[in-house]
């Protein structure tokens, strides 16, 4: 083990000494996404003398990421994130080992990266890598150390399928497209991350040590502008298909197919519009998407109100479908389709795209 | 009662994260969150009057997958949304 000097304020906790700092010394965690979660999490399991911290990542440093993922810096803009992230921890602990996978995890590769590790720690982005991490780690018998954020709210728990519920006991699915809360869209406060991902190393660090109580079968969200935890006691789900002990559901992404409906491109979109042609054009987004950018023919029906209110719009004329990026005005023009409007298109790539495409006169 | 709603759900909510409502049920009170929220209930409950896969429910900090189950005048109804942010 390297020099005592540096631990000095662990060894002199009863809870860790000499021997519990040797076994941080010898255990190894994987940092699956080294950003807003990853970076505090990679910071301190790297200062606390983990002998073995894996980081997982594919992804370069953008300006935009600066603001909450605290291993980069303005110099690091366009390098890999692995690559600096590793020189960050090693100039902050030179005693350990960093080992980088410079790698987006996948069907293929996520078992034999997971089976190197001692403890895994969940810092991705995405349901699907959520998913895939919680059914390997289940598949395993490893501790996944989880914790996700938006806005102002943060969620953390420990899931374990040997002594408590996995991911799926907890979430069953992913929400669907329409329904999923967009990060980029929506923003998150830089400092929102750094506290979860804090905790996720204090976790990581406890299961080590095996001392404490660690955060199986509790799921504790955080409100930054109320600032209040609450404490939810979460249990396994019996019939949950990832761990309750039948076959475990081969990790997908993969979506049942739904009835196609017909895309309107931006330039065609104008092009209409420009004609005379009559149009409804309908924003399912929701109100503060709208209160942002709209189009000024366009009238605010959310999505979710599109049940009650579709008959709002008139019921025979052409109606084109209008959100951020796609999917939830594809929902809204199945659904229009279905409830029996005859020509219903939505708007290809959504209004992002006509941002992109159609030039402002 | 006092409901307390995820941050997904705050564009429904004027913002507000936390929110008072009556009702003897769960269901009656997402229908009557709905009533002062219109759209709120369809993000949480799907067209089968199932809670969506990706929305749990708790009372006083207990989950509850009944939305019969009984409330009372002091319990905290708290609704989480999975949150894939990172």
């Amino acid at each position: 083990m390297p020099s005592l000097a540096r631990y000095r304020g662990h060894l002199n906790l009863p809870e860790v000494g000499l021997e519990g700092q040797r076994r941080l010394s010898e255990a190894s965690v994987l940092c699956i996404g080294t950003g807003g979660l990853g970076s505090p999490a990679a910071l301190y399991l790297a200062a606390a003398g983990i002998g073995r911290l894996g980081l997982v990542d594919a992804d370069e440093v953008d300006e935009s990421n600066l603001h909450r993922q605290v291993l980069f810096g303005t110099a690091d803009v366009g390098r890999s994130k692995v690559e600096v992230a590793r020189r960050t921890l090693e100039a902050l602990n030179p005693t350990i080992s960093i080992v980088t996978h410079d790698t987006r995890l996948g069907p293929d590769n996520t078992a034999e990266i997971l089976a190197g590790y001692d403890v895994v720690v969940d810092g991705t982005d995405n349901f699907p890598t959520r998913y895939l991490i919680n059914e390997h780690c289940v598949q395993l018998g490893k501790p996944d150390v989880w914790a996700s954020i938006y806005r102002f709210e943060g969620q953390v728990s420990v899931f374990d399928s040997r002594r408590g519920p996995c991911y799926r006991c907890l979430f069953r699915e992913e929400p669907t497209d329409d329904l999923a809360p967009s990060c980029s869209d929506a923003g998150v406060l830089g400092v929102l991350p750094g506290i979860l991902g804090t905790m996720q190393a204090a976790e990581a660090i406890k299961l080590i040590l095996g001392v404490g109580e660690p955060l199986i079968g509790r799921l504790l969200v955080f409100d930054a502008l109320g600032m209040r935890w609450d404490e939810l006691a979460i249990g396994k789900d019996p019939s949950c298909p990832t761990c309750s002990g039948s076959v475990a559901t081969p990790p997908t992404t993969a979506r049942p197919a739904a009835r196609e409906v017909r895309a309107i491109a931006p330039a065609d979109l104008r092009r209409r519009l420009d004609s005379g042609d009559r149009l409804t054009l309908v924003d399912c987004r929701e109100p503060h998407e709208w209160e942002a950018f709209h189009l000024d023919a366009s009238r605010l029906i959310p999505l979710a109100q599109l049940p009650a209110r579709h008959s709002e719009i008139e019921p025979h004329g052409s109606v084109v479908v209008l959100c951020q990026r796609g999917p939830r005005s594809v929902q809204a023009a199945r659904f229009l389709t279905g409830a029996g409007f005859p020509d219903v298109a939505y708007l290809d790539g959504g209004l992002h795209a006509w941002m992109r495409e159609i030039p402002i006169v | 009662m006092r409901v307390r709603i995820p941050s997904p759900l705050h564009s429904y909510s004027a913002g507000s994260s936390l929110v008072e409502a009556n009702g003897r049920t769960v269901d009656e009170v997402l229908l009557q969150l709905d009533a002062r929220f219109p759209g709120i209930r369809f993000r949480i409950i799907d067209e089968q009057d199932a809670i969506r896969p990706h929305i749990r429910l708790f009372v006083d900090g207990k989950p509850t997958a009944a939305l019969n189950g009984a409330l009372t005048p002091t319990s905290e109804l708290m609704i989480v949304c999975a949150l894939s942010g990172g």
